[in-house]
């Protein structure tokens, strides 16, 4: 994957999310859309009342996920910039875990890469939440990544 | 091919095979639930030269048992890529067994 533009911002992050901040950084004056997804914390999961999240992430691959993300809606769509923010740590009830935003000259262009952004991080960046109730936590039913195939030869990317 | 006959030998097979062959350090992480049942997030491994991931992970299982249920809902990750279970491993390599992920 080519490197994101200099201008995208992807970051992981153990502070609140400014998403004020991330749209100023994506819009500018060629662009007619700004597309955000604000990923937040909901009080309930499988019936229960949720009390808090605790994310963790293998950072350095997460990052690196996140770019390739950014990397591919840059080749998919005809966009202009991207922000990707994911928060790490306890997230109470309300805030903001992941914060995308995509700007791009028209509308369907940005509603479509930030779609596929969220979808695709939430399938491959090796990112986990532990949920908290009364009484207890588990880790949160997640996706598996998509596996490259078994190669009987042994032949592997560097 | 000694990669994929190590693992199964005992535990003095170095002093059996030919001196051609090596034992490599990993860096090993875990993630999430298995990082709980392996007690730590970060180790590290002595095995033979070219041993796959899945060997890594044999290795381990024999000693933590309670993490071969989790084989089958795991993906790994070489050098921050993800990676096919057969992936042969070398020197300074750094593979982190990855529970399904659920950021968002």
């Amino acid at each position: 994957m080519t490197a994101p533009s200099h201008d995208d911002q992807i970051f992981l992050t153990r502070d609140a999310i400014d998403a004020a901040a991330l749209i100023r950084r994506v819009r500018a004056a060629e662009d007619g859309a700004v597309v955000t997804f604000d990923g937040c914390v909901r009080n309930h999961s499988h019936g229960r009342p949720t009390l808090y999240l605790d994310y963790e992430a293998y950072e350095s691959m997460a990052l690196a996920k996140m770019r390739d993300i950014a990397a591919e809606i840059h080749a998919k769509f005809p966009i202009h910039r991207v922000a990707i923010a994911h928060r790490l740590g306890r997230l109470q009830i309300g805030e903001t875990s992941v914060f995308i935003a995509v700007s791009s000259p028209h509308r369907p262009a940005a509603f479509d890469a930030c779609r596929f952004a969220i979808d695709t991080l939430k399938r491959t960046v090796p990112i986990w939440k532990k949920e908290y109730f009364e009484g207890g936590a588990v880790w949160a039913d997640g996706e598996l990544p998509p596996m490259p195939a078994e190669a009987p030869a042994a032949k592997t990317a560097s | 091919m000694i990669a994929a006959l190590a693992p199964t030998l005992p535990a003095s097979y170095n002093s059996l095979v030919p001196v051609t062959s090596q034992t490599v350090r990993v860096k090993v992480l875990f993630f999430g639930r298995l990082k709980e049942i392996a007690g730590r997030g970060e180790d590290s491994a002595e095995i033979a030269e070219g041993a796959s991931i899945e060997h890594l992970f044999a290795a381990f299982t024999a000693q933590h048992p309670e993490l071969a249920p989790f084989r089958a809902s795991l993906v790994a990750s070489r050098n921050q890529e993800f990676a096919a279970w057969s992936t042969p491993l070398h020197a300074g390599d750094e593979v982190a067994f990855l529970p399904p992920v659920s950021g968002g």
